[in-house]
């Protein structure tokens, strides 16, 4: 059964892939996204969004005896006026010293509850300070404030000399966990934004050819509505082959420094995840193709095409809104709702796999999805079958009578 | 007893509240050529859909070369829809070679038995092109050549004829004659009475959703009594009192239907009246007229029903 299956498939995307790409709008097709610069802005301005958002949550912790505490959270006060919104240093955060000072510092950098990029210990006039790589502002800051609050407290005239470390931290950061989340969940929106749509005219084309009647003729409708996704997948593929190679060499281009914070985007599941989120692109195009395909396929004016293009772009924006929270809010129970609403499902897993490290979720995930495509273009195929071609299940209309 | 390469048994196809098919039974003996023939909108087309599991039907039973699962076969089903479509951007020999990889053929193969079967019907030269140049007669021979190069046991054509001139109309039916003496059984419909005369073994006529007629051409034909004309020596009025009462007068002859009893005892009577014999044919009705008496009779007791 499915070898005659798959074999019926092929044969019908094999045509529509060579329909598709040698034809000069393939090219003008393949060279769109300079016309999406646009898009890659505002795409951009969110990605800052999720940067700051993660910024936000790193913090400033100074680990001083209680009476010093008052003098330093006045000097912070102070300082902070200084900067803008956009460059404010993270929140500062004070402790009381509990045994050695040493240790508790260098144990903030593991805890999950808080992610401190630099942290001061020891006498004021002597600090030692700890930050993680990258984060060299934000030590200067804490020495900064320690001047401060020595002035405050003894003469104006006195310095004080703080000692600085660098801490390599192993594991990922939350914050670039989540950048990695929001981006993963973005690039696979954008790309299934501009690539499932062309699913929806490809049984309008049918239609208008006549050629639907020899395809439902010769082949059940189940293989001519996947072969027509196949078909369109290959040419997606094509794209995001093309585009893909240029984005990958593109860090070899890059300033060093630019090189750098790139690679600094860790990601929970470790070096999988590249074969996570191309497996996540596969599953969401495929998924809303095949309800673009059985949308479109009941349709049968281009006008009506042109119409569906609105929803359609609606419902995407939706799954991604809800992908994107979920990348950002991890343990939230909108984000178990993405996971499992199966449209959405590809987006919000690949922002898990960016945030979490389990792998089992993700082979469900797999066949949850695998399944879903298969359901929708069941129910595509059912709904053609009964609308265009007037054909009902006779077994249904058995049970009907009976 | 013969084996059937298609049978079927009460199809009922309800669109809506209309029943385009309304308990149609058929049985296509194998090797054979066999007509649909019927009206416009008789349900030729929705009876051939259900045959190749194309359609479900409301009720009723088929079975399409051995199985009941008429998809299961497609494989060794060729068929030429009404409606005739092809991609018009593919040429012609990978658009007869995509048909048949449709049924499982190779494509390979498909090209290569596409080239042949193009120079045969003298289409050779436009293997290289695209259907869009063709004329919407080359195009559907394009198509039915696509519908037999898999060499199908069973070859199912609606309205092959329709859109083709007399040439192509030829060529045509040399093609069902030579799937026809290759094994093949053809099952086509059609409204145009003289290919089913010149092709048919065996036909139906569907009228109304329902079959009105099965058998042979011969035996439709003999549905109507034989028609005689007679051409007299010595013309005269008196002659249409001594013929059948149907005698109609044409020209310096007279038309009318044989007596039950045969024409000897008429032609002697003439004779010794003087009038002498100068021209004397007697032939069976066409096709035609037996298709219109057997469906005309149908329409006219159906109609207060269809008004209605």
């Amino acid at each position: 059964m499915m070898p005659r299956f798959l074999r019926h498939a092929l044969t019908i995307a094999r045509r529509d892939l060579t329909a598709t790409v040698m034809t000069p709008t393939f090219l003008l097709f393949l060279l769109s996204p300079l016309l999406m610069i646009g898009f890659g802005i505002i795409g951009g301005l969110s990605g800052q969004a999720a940067g700051a958002a993660g910024e936000a949550r790193q913090v400033l912790v100074a680990i001083v005896p209680a009476g010093q505490q008052d003098s330093l959270r006045a000097a912070d006060r102070e300082l902070r006026s200084v900067f803008s919104r956009d460059s404010a240093r993270p929140k500062l955060q004070l402790e009381a010293p509990q045994g050695d000072a040493a240790r508790q510092a260098r144990a903030l950098f593991d805890s999950d509850a808080i992610e401190a990029a630099a942290v001061l210990y020891g006498p004021l006039d002597h600090p030692m300070i700890l930050r993680r790589a990258g984060a060299e502002a934000e030590g200067r800051y804490l020495a900064a404030l320690a001047t401060q609050a020595l002035r405050a407290a003894h003469a104006p005239g006195v310095r004080s000399t703080a000692r600085f470390e660098t801490i390599a931290v192993q594991a990922p950061t939350v914050s670039g966990r989540g950048q990695a989340a929001y981006f993963s969940t973005f690039a696979i929106f954008l790309v299934t934004l501009m690539l499932s749509g062309q699913a929806v005219g490809a049984m309008a084309e049918e239609r208008s050819n006549k050629v639907i009647e020899i395809l439902a003729a010769a082949v059940p409708l189940e293989s001519v509505f996947f072969g027509k996704l196949l078909g369109a997948f290959g040419s997606a593929l094509l794209f995001v082959a093309f585009w893909g190679t240029l984005v990958a060499n593109l860090p070899k281009l890059m300033p060093a420094g630019m090189a750098g914070a790139l690679s600094d985007l860790s990601v929970a599941v470790g070096p999988i995840f590249p074969l996570l989120l191309i497996g996540y692109f596969v599953m969401a195009y495929l998924l809303q193709s095949a309800v673009f395909l059985g949308v479109g396929s009941l349709a049968s004016t281009q006008r009506e095409i042109q119409m569906l293009s609105l929803p359609i772009t609606i419902f995407q924006f939706a799954m991604f809104g809800m992908a994107s929270y979920a990348a950002g809010n991890p343990e939230s129970w909108v984000a178990t709702a993405a996971e499992i609403v199966p449209f959405s499902s590809p987006m919000a897993m690949a922002a898990r796999a960016a945030n979490a490290p389990e792998l089992w979720p993700h082979a469900l995930a797999f066949a949850w999805q695998g399944l879903w495509v298969a359901i929708t273009l069941t129910i595509a195929a059912r709904l053609f079958r009964r609308g265009v071609l007037k054909s009902g299940s006779p077994k249904r209309r058995k049970k009907a009578a009976v | 007893m013969q084996q059937l390469a298609v049978s079927a048994s009460g199809l009922v196809k309800r669109f809506g509240d209309r029943r385009a098919v309304d308990g149609v039974g058929i049985a296509v003996p194998k090797g054979l050529i066999y007509g649909v023939l019927g009206p416009n909108g008789a349900g030729k087309t929705t009876t051939l859909r259900m045959l190749l599991g194309i359609i479900e039907p409301d009720e009723g039973e088929r079975i399409l070369l051995g199985s009941r699962h008429p998809r299961d076969m497609s494989d060794q089903v060729g068929y030429l829809p009404e409606e005739r479509g092809l991609y018009p951007n593919m040429k012609c020999r990978e658009a007869i070679a995509f048909m048949g990889a449709l049924r499982g053929l190779p494509w390979a193969t498909g090209r290569k038995r596409a080239q042949a079967l193009l120079e045969n019907a003298g289409l050779g030269h436009a293997a290289d092109d695209k259907i869009r140049k063709l004329s919407k007669g080359m195009a559907q021979l394009v198509q039915l050549l696509g519908s037999v190069v898999h060499e199908p046991d069973l070859l199912v054509l609606d309205e092959p004829f329709s859109g083709l001139d007399p040439v192509n109309q030829e060529r045509l039916e040399l093609l069902i004659r030579g799937q026809r003496d290759r094994g093949a059984t053809i099952l086509f419909s059609t409204h145009v009475m003289a290919h089913a005369e010149r092709l048919c073994e065996r036909i139906s006529v569907i009228a109304g959703g329902r079959v009105r007629f099965e058998g042979t051409v011969d035996e439709a034909r003999a549905l109507l009594p034989l028609r005689a004309r007679y051409t007299p020596h010595h013309d005269a009025d008196a002659i249409g009192t001594m013929l059948p009462g149907d005698a109609a007068r044409e020209g310096g002859s007279w038309r009318f239907t044989v007596p039950d009893g045969g024409i000897e005892a008429l032609l002697v009577r003439l004779i010794d009246a003087g009038h002498g014999i100068s021209g004397l044919s007697i032939e069976r009705p066409g096709l035609h007229d037996a298709f219109v008496r057997i469906v005309g009779a149908e329409a006219l007791a159906d109609q207060p029903e269809t008004i209605a």
